[in-house]
């Protein structure tokens, strides 16, 4: 066998840009998109989420810094479906909003054996860790967490991020912990919150559940919808579904007609 | 080897008296050392600081430093790594270089030694060296006799003048040969060597045989010796960045032939700059993999020097660099597969080394299981590097593909106490306040209880039982908390604590 190595890798690489518009996977998505499972937020989105492209999950208060967490993480479930993923955070980070816990990742239906957790001491040096990672074209994912709203995270920073991020089909997401400032150049931004789990009050707490506010989509075009979703993470399925149902949700059901963005609300401003 | 003037005197008057380093023995103060004005002056060494003085009343006095002059020692003998990597010490001032296969580099045996006799005499020390077929009679011959060059092959008319100390022999042993008449070395290798042996020992003629050269021995090096070794010397010392670099990749260009070769690949590497002044500095990159690629070996010191707290300062040049291995591997060089597994493990194996030589490889993590029920210790964060991936199957036994998850994402690294108040002593809390905050629990499962391992703690009292709770608060926000002790049997008022976050 002959080929080489880098030929092979370029070949693979085509091989994930093929149909960047329009062609389809065997469950209906988009190719270079990747469906949540939440049938109104894949249809704000266009059609699932933008691989090779950089996304932000940022707490709505404080406190949902756990929750924002757990999106992000469901995220990676779904970008990172076999491959190995890069979790980055600033030691400040770790320490404030606790470090990641094997057992509770594999709970929550990831691979804790395919995850490489790097942590730095500072933001500059997360954001050399995030750009180093995301030319590494094997990973599914890299999840950048920096702490509050440093300096070196500027436009020209996330920038770079995200054309590392469009060059090398890695997809970025960047966890906003203890920060607020918008970030520039991102396709979409989400402001989580925690929300009630379906379950009888006194019951026991039911599944990950999320009030997830997309306040920026940029994936199809400069102003797409945003809007407001009640998320559950299943573990099982591995896929976001909404919270208030509890009938299966099945990804290679019905595609929706363009038309049907009459449920979705209107992009807003924010902050 | 001897420091001719401690260049921290200041004073240009006690600079110009002769000096002593003194040091305690049996509760008097001795001469431990002194330069060459005192020993002209009739002092030595040994000699009781009151006797010199009454010789000498002029004199300036130092304090023995032992650990000091280790220091410089070591420093002198990074120093002298230029021209070989293994350098051994020899007693408590000097040192002892293997240059074999080493000294054409510098072009020949007498440009190397004249070349570290002026280099040393330059930076202040005054030293003896000699060059011999052996390690004892080059140092015989540089305590005891004049140093110098021994051609191969003539150390036993070189030896054959020096005293008997010189075989590095006990005191009592030199006066107990030399009441039968045997002074020199010479002396001692003309007698018959049966009756020697049956009354000194072996030891004695083994020696002896080393002085003369006739049986060879090795250095024990300071440092392990790499098996495998690249270096540049430059005439005109080189100090900029893009020379350096250029230097590093062709270093390890040669490098990756000999690794090649021998079928190795580098698990470890190692820069040494040496600067014409004088001073040296080594950097050291670990691999994830076995690795030859040279440029795969650059980009990971490129890394390294561009996070040095304190970066490489060249100062008026590096004149020797030398890049080694001193730990290697087999390299099982594998074909690329077309779902390409191996190149992607490869692809992830050189991410994660180049993000240790940038941050340290303790900074670049996997999660590893751990037997325990103890949940801060059920898992541990290991070095990526040293292949520390856990099977996806350790984790099977925290999958429930039904229910809500019973351990969190994220887990504090220390467990922080909150104010809690519960309906019943054993329940779950019904409010709570954490990091300042108020939070009404509306939903809860528990306890789950986690007893202390009683037989992972020695002498120290037990640590108490822990009652775990999943509980969720008004807003939806999940944690698990637990109450620390049995109430009413382990303690009165069991602390509860914050442990871990959900989703």
């Amino acid at each position: 066998m002959s080929v080489s190595r880098e030929s092979l890798k370029a070949l693979r690489q085509s091989i994930a840009m093929i149909g960047r518009d329009g062609a389809r996977h065997i469950d209906g998505s988009e190719m270079g998109r990747i469906l949540l499972g939440h049938p109104e937020a894949d249809r704000a989105l266009g059609g699932g989420l933008m691989r090779a492209a950089s996304h932000d999950v940022m707490p709505a208060t404080p406190r949902d810094a756990a929750a924002a967490t757990g999106f992000a993480l469901g995220l990676v479930a779904r970008l990172a479906e076999a491959s190995a993923w890069v979790w980055i955070r600033q030691d400040m980070a770790g320490r404030e909003s606790g470090e990641p816990y094997g057992p509770g990742l594999a709970a929550f239906g990831l691979d804790p054996s395919r995850l490489v957790l790097v942590s730095t001491p500072d933001a500059r040096e997360a954001l050399r860790a995030a750009e180093e990672s995301l030319r590494c074209t094997a990973l599914g994912a890299v999840l950048f967490e920096p702490w509050g709203d440093p300096k070196p995270l500027d436009l020209t920073a996330t920038r770079r991020l995200s054309l590392a991020a469009e060059q090398s089909g890695v997809t970025l997401l960047t966890l906003r912990s203890g920060g607020h400032g918008p970030l520039g150049s991102s396709r979409t931004r989400w402001d989580i919150a925690a929300a009630p789990s379906v379950g009888e009050i006194g019951s026991g707490p039911g599944l990950p559940t999320f009030a997830s506010h997309l306040v920026l989509n940029r994936q199809t075009g400069a102003g797409g919808p945003g809007g407001i979703w009640n998320m559950e993470w299943t573990h099982g399925e591995r896929i976001f579904r909404p919270a208030n149902s509890r009938h299966p949700f099945s990804p290679s059901g019905d595609r929706p007609v363009a038309a049907a963005a009459a449920a979705v609300l209107p992009f807003q401003r924010t902050g | 080897m001897q420091r001719r003037r401690r260049p921290s005197y200041p004073s240009s008057v006690q600079a110009e008296l002769p000096l002593i380093v003194t040091t305690k023995a049996k509760g008097a103060l001795v001469i431990a050392a002194l330069d060459v004005a005192a020993s002209q002056a009739g002092l030595g060494v040994g000699m009781a600081l009151a006797t010199a003085r009454a010789l000498q009343p002029a004199l300036a006095i130092a304090e023995h430093d032992p650990a000091a002059d280790q220091t410089l020692l070591e420093r002198i003998a990074d120093w002298t790594e230029r021209y070989t990597p293994c350098v051994g010490l020899v007693a408590r001032d000097g040192l002892a270089l293997d240059i074999t296969g080493a000294a054409h580099l510098m072009g020949g045996e007498e440009r190397l030694l004249s070349d570290c006799l002026s280099r040393l005499n330059t930076q202040g020390f005054s030293a003896t060296a000699a060059i011999a077929g052996t390690l004892e009679a080059a140092r015989a011959l540089t305590l005891f006799g004049e140093g110098g060059i021994i051609v191969p092959g003539r150390e036993i008319e070189a030896t054959a003048d020096l005293p008997l100390a010189a075989l590095g022999i006990e005191d009592t042993l030199v006066i107990a040969l030399a009441r039968l008449g045997l002074k020199r070395i010479d002396d001692l290798a003309g007698h018959p060597r049966a009756p020697l042996a049956a009354r000194f020992g072996l030891d004695l003629l083994d020696r002896l045989d080393r002085v003369r050269g006739l049986v060879d021995s090795s250095i024990s090096p300071r440092r392990p010796m790499p098996a495998y070794i690249a270096e540049r010397r430059f005439a005109e010392p080189i100090g900029h960045e893009e020379d350096i670099h250029r230097t590093i990749l062709t270093l390890a260009a040669d490098l990756a032939r000999l690794l090649e070769r021998q079928g190795e690949g580098a698990r470890r590497l190692e820069l040494a700059f040496f600067r014409a002044d004088g001073t040296m500095r080594r950097l050291s990159v670990e691999t994830a993999r076995p690795l030859r690629d040279p440029k795969a070996v650059m980009r990971l010191f490129r890394e390294r020097l561009d996070a040095l707290a304190d970066p490489l300062d060249p100062g008026f040049g590096f004149d020797v660099i030398r890049l080694s291995s001193p730990i290697t591997e087999p390299n099982i060089a594998h074909e690329p597969d077309f779902n390409g597994q191996n190149d992607l493990a490869e692809d992830i194996a050189a991410l994660v080394e180049r993000l240790g030589a940038r941050l340290s490889p303790s900074r670049v993590m996997r999660i590893q299981p751990q037997d325990t029920h103890l949940p801060e210790r059920a898992t541990r964060f290991l070095p990526a590097q040293n292949g520390n991936a856990a099977l996806a199957a350790d984790w099977d036994v925290w999958r429930e593909p039904e229910g809500a998850p019973t351990r969190p994402i994220r887990l504090l690294e220390q467990a922080e106490p909150i104010e809690v108040i519960a309906e019943v002593p054993d329940g779950p809390p019904i409010r709570f306040r954490w990091r300042r905050v108020f939070h009404v629990v509306v939903k809860a499962e528990g306890p789950e209880r986690i007893a202390p391992e009683w037989w992972r703690t020695t002498g120290q009292t037990l640590p108490p039982t822990r009652d775990y709770f999943r509980i969720e608060d008004e807003n939806g926000a999940r944690f698990w908390v637990f109450r620390a002790g049995l109430f009413g049997r382990e303690n009165e008022t069991p602390g509860w604590f914050m442990h871990g976050l959900f989703g």
